[in-house]
């Protein structure tokens, strides 16, 4: 399955941030959903900033544009603002994208739990991100940060609790 | 709030389920040497091949000496991770053989309280009163009953004179004859002398 880009790909002024306020916040708006729909097509969990500006998304090679640094700061900051991504350091060159928030992740594999039977019992994180059981889900190779979240989004529901062994952490569902 | 977590948190997560979470992590990271050496071998037995293409054939020997043993090694690995599922099977089923035990004594106890609210004695003198008031009942109707059907016989009796000395007179017999079947002709008016009486039987029944 290919993704599939938007027209407003390939279209030049797309990668220049627009002066008017209104166009810019349709611009804007564009870029991130595009952004997020490449990374959940993609399945990336983790952005360098550095290597964004190389990616196709915001490198169109076949028209010769692409989006510069601060621009890419720019969707980058408007994501944050919507919750869709978090900074990992101060200098603001990587970052977490949640292109599906914590709570859908974790209804996802609250689903499959009980839908296997599986409650009341223990999971341990690898075998819920990385596990021959969950082949096939969207959950499986998730990565340990945004799984742990999707637990605690399910912790606060009070359908699972997480529990932490001094070499690793493991989740019980209810 | 952090207390109350706490507190929460040792209410629901019990020492088996830590166990069964160690066994589990156990065997996750059996999983991943597992799937370490699978590779290795993968990488091994291209270089052997190499290695026999260049002519190599001793150091190929020696390479697939080696890969031998990683095989058993992931034999072994094999065994421990059944050994660890079936221990983690153990004890989440012990875990339910335990729920189990539980329901059935909290049923125990709930019969236990049931019977001493229904003691033997209660309902043996709950059953003999209700026997006699049934006896009572018995009497009454019988009484009742009976000071009716005398006049009802004779009622009955009247009234059966009455319809037998209505239909004394009977219809007329049909005077031409039917050309086909004699014995059903002979038949005929029997039948025609029955259906009275037959009638008057039906009213007494209606009665």
């Amino acid at each position: 399955m290919s993704f599939e880009w938007p027209w407003q790909y390939n279209f030049p002024p797309f990668f220049t941030l627009q002066p008017n306020a209104d166009t810019r916040q349709k611009q804007l708006a564009a870029w991130c959903s595009l952004a997020l729909s490449y990374c959940r097509h993609q399945k990336l969990y983790t952005l360098d900033v550095m290597e964004a500006q190389e990616s196709p998304v915001f490198n169109n090679k076949k028209i010769e544009r692409k989006l510069s640094m601060e621009t890419i700061q720019v969707v980058f900051e408007e994501l944050r603002k919507k919750g869709n991504l978090e900074w990992l350091d101060k200098n603001k060159s990587r970052c977490l994208v949640m292109w599906r928030r914590p709570e859908e992740w974790g209804k996802l594999i609250y689903q499959w739990v009980s839908n296997n039977g599986m409650t009341n019992s223990v999971f341990t994180l690898y075998e819920l991100s990385n596990g021959d059981d969950t082949e096939g889900e969207e959950f499986h190779c998730l990565e340990e940060w945004m799984l742990l979240r999707s637990l605690q989004a399910l912790q606060t529901q009070g359908k699972a609790e997480i529990i932490t062994i001094d070499d690793g952490k493991g989740v019980k569902f209810f | 709030m952090g207390n109350l977590f706490g507190k929460k948190k040792q209410t629901r997560v019990t020492e088996h389920d830590k166990a069964i979470l160690q066994l589990k992590q156990q065997r996750d990271k059996l999983r991943q040497y597992q799937k370490r050496l699978n590779l290795h071998l993968d990488k091994e037995r291209l270089l052997a091949k190499q290695l026999l293409k260049e002519g190599k054939k001793d150091k190929a020997l020696l390479l697939l000496k080696k890969k031998r043993y990683q095989d058993q090694l992931l034999d072994k690995t094999e065994n421990q991770i059944s050994n660890l599922e079936r221990m983690v099977q153990d004890l989440e089923f012990a875990q339910i053989e335990r729920k189990v035990i539980d329901g059935l004594k909290v049923g125990n106890e709930c019969l236990k309280k049931m019977h001493e609210v229904m003691s033997v004695e209660e309902v043996e003198r709950i059953m003999d009163e209700t026997q006699d008031a049934i006896e009572y009942q018995r009497q009454i109707d019988e009484m009742l009953t009976g000071s009716l059907s005398q006049e009802d016989e004779d009622a009955v009796l009247a009234e059966l004179e009455a319809i037998t000395q209505a239909d004394v007179e009977l219809p007329e017999v049909p005077s031409d004859e039917l050309p086909e079947a004699p014995e059903a002709r002979k038949e005929k008016p029997e039948r025609e002398r029955e259906r009275p009486r037959k009638k008057a039987e039906r009213e007494v029944l209606a009665v």
